[in-house]
């Protein structure tokens, strides 16, 4: 495997205009602008090898879009390097943006009063590709897709799930070395939803392209990222693979009782939860170094009727993982 | 094989301002001929008022009928040398950051909206030639068709010209938040100085020399001026000297603006 994006200290900072509230703030305003600096990249060293899916995770703001925009070349970085398949993204040489791809959940990158048949054609002269070949490869994503029928339908009447596929293929269509996914899923039913993730995976599988992905479900990161980064305020924080960080973790896990019959009187277990009494049934969040103990205990409490331990989704994983490192997810 | 791959895509972008006009067919009747023919009434309106009220068979040594044939032609030569529309969309798209979908792409901003723009005016100003061209031969005013093909080579140049200080305009959405002042107030300065509404030859003299060293004639007044056979080929050789030194200027600022402006950009909506 090479090397296909590497930065150093990477950082990007904003500067916004804060307008207090009322009419005269509004008047003073005028000549005088507050500005605030928002750091929203702090010193970001990567190193990512080919043909890897990286799930790049963290909260509204954190600064995951940023570094997707830097990297694909859509903004300049205040300070720092970033090499990706050997070029400076932002100098947007046009070898480089015939190898890259970037699909932005929530913005139509194909033209919205053409077919998607059009776009594709377009997308090909675009491109340079060979228009025959454009046209195999579009029939053959939109098999995989489930979404051939509606190839000569104008975006703008397509459904979201429909033009997200859309999106999809267009953003395949020139077989990107490296494919930036900002929410690919973002507002999807379940059904679309799997559909592009099982589709994603078969497709890195068979081209190997590397891919770098955002999303606020943790499901499209636990199921199709071989490596995870974490980032919070600007920082990566982690930067390894899923099953690790879960290892890792401190992450609780959901502990179900039921006893045969109500406790008589108020209980204690594990020098931290309290029973009431007059339940039969009761749910406990416990770390994974509780529960042996509060195993024993409650077994000496009286006849279990029925006994449930369920694993924290990655979604709590993070959380907690954000949550212990003092910071909001 | 760069040219052809360049060709190519341009080609496909001059076809796509063509299907994406047709697409709303009200909106394309009465961009492409509804309107030039209301301007056009109107300015001939205007004129033919303007001897009624004075009461004389010339101005400045013109008839009433070179004067409705100015205001025709300068109406159609108006249309194909403006390019608002595409103007504020260019500007929108960095506003917006709707522009974020073509940087990622192997292509120019300024290209892209410079084949469509080739594209819009093609289809439009095929359907607008109609009204000054039955008008004209209709009633009989005074045209030099011999000296269409050159004045219409000068009008496409200088939109050019228009192109670029469109573009120009547009890179201040990057560094300001709303633009539709500072290009409103653009094009109305342009519209009074291409002459279309009052020819630049009955302007004050210290004006007119002011003007004829401006590119802006080019526009209106120097193509329609010269098919109405009120100025000679040496207007016409000036109007494309003009022109050509402010492409040079104007693209340098522009590429200038451009460079910095990407530079600030924060990928608006992404």
């Amino acid at each position: 495997m090479s090397l296909v994006i590497e930065t150093s200290g990477l950082s990007r900072v904003y500067k916004s205009y804060q307008k207090k509230e009322g009419i005269w703030n509004s008047v003073q305003g005028f000549w005088n602008r507050q500005h605030v600096v928002k750091k929203a990249l702090t010193d970001v060293n990567l190193r990512i090898e080919s043909g890897q899916i990286i799930g790049l995770v963290g909260a509204n703001g954190a600064g995951k879009t940023t570094l997707l925009k830097i990297l694909s070349g859509l903004i300049t970085p205040s300070s720092g390097e970033a090499k990706v398949l050997g070029f400076r993204p932002w100098e947007r040489k046009s070898e480089y943006l015939k190898r890259i791809s970037i699909l932005l959940g929530q913005k139509n990158q194909l033209w919205w009063d053409l077919s998607p048949l059009d776009s594709y054609s377009l997308l090909a002269r675009i491109y340079d590709l060979d228009l025959k070949k454009a046209r195999l490869r579009v029939q053959e994503l939109a098999t995989l897709l489930r979404c051939d029928h509606v190839l000569e339908t104008q975006l703008r009447r397509l459904s979201l799930g429909e033009r997200m596929k859309m999106e999809l293929i267009g953003a395949l269509l020139h077989e990107p070395e490296v494919l930036f996914l900002d929410e690919p899923t973002i507002g999807l039913d379940i059904v679309a939803q799997t559909t592009i993730r099982e589709f994603l995976q078969k497709y890195v599988e068979n081209k190997g392209p590397t891919v770098i992905l955002t999303s606020h479900y943790m499901d499209d990161i636990a199921k199709l990222a071989h490596q995870l980064l974490l980032i919070s305020q600007g920082s990566i924080v982690y930067n390894g693979t899923v099953e690790q960080f879960t290892k890792k973790s401190e992450a609780k896990q959901l502990l179900t009782f039921r006893f045969t019959d109500e406790l008589s009187s108020q209980v204690r277990i594990g020098n931290e939860f309290i029973l009431s009494p007059g339940q039969k049934e009761y749910s406990l969040k416990v770390s994974g170094q509780q529960l042996p103990t509060l195993l024993s205990e409650i077994t000496h409490l009286g006849a279990l009727q029925e006994l449930k331990i369920e694993e924290s989704d990655f979604e709590d994983v993070i959380r907690c993982f954000l949550e212990k490192e003092s910071r909001v997810f | 094989m760069l040219f052809a791959a360049f060709w190519k895509r341009n080609l496909g972008f001059f076809k796509l301002a063509i299907s994406t006009n047709l697409e709303y067919r009200l909106n394309f009747v009465i961009d492409a001929l509804l309107q030039p023919t209301v301007t056009s009434g109107i300015e001939m309106l205007l004129w033919w008022a303007v001897f009624k009220s004075v009461g004389s068979t010339a101005v400045a040594g013109f008839t009433r009928e070179y004067y409705l044939s100015y205001a025709l032609w300068a109406a159609f030569m108006s249309r194909v040398t403006t390019s608002w529309m595409y103007e504020s969309r260019m500007v929108e798209e960095i506003d917006s950051g709707t522009i974020n979908s073509l940087l990622v792409r192997p292509l120019s901003f300024y290209e892209y909206y410079f084949s469509q723009l080739m594209g819009y005016k093609f289809i439009t100003t095929f359907f607008s030639f109609l009204i000054p061209l039955i008008l004209v031969l209709n009633f009989n005013l005074p045209t030099q068709f011999d000296r269409l093909p050159l004045a219409l080579l000068l009008a496409f140049y200088y939109l050019i010209l228009i192109h670029s200080i469109s573009f120009l305009v547009s890179t201040m959405a990057f560094f300001l938040t709303k633009v539709s002042s500072l290009t409103t107030a653009k094009n109305l300065f342009i519209w009074v100085l291409t002459g279309e509404l009052v020819p630049t030859d009955l302007m004050p003299p210290w004006l007119q020399n002011i003007m004829f060293n401006l590119p802006f004639p080019s526009g209106a007044f120097i193509p329609v001026g010269y098919i109405t056979g009120r100025i000679g080929i040496d207007a016409v050789q000036r109007g494309f000297m003009n022109v050509t030194v402010s492409l040079v200027l104007v693209n340098i600022l522009a590429a200038y603006c451009w460079k910095k402006g990407l530079k600030s950009y924060v990928g608006t909506g992404a």
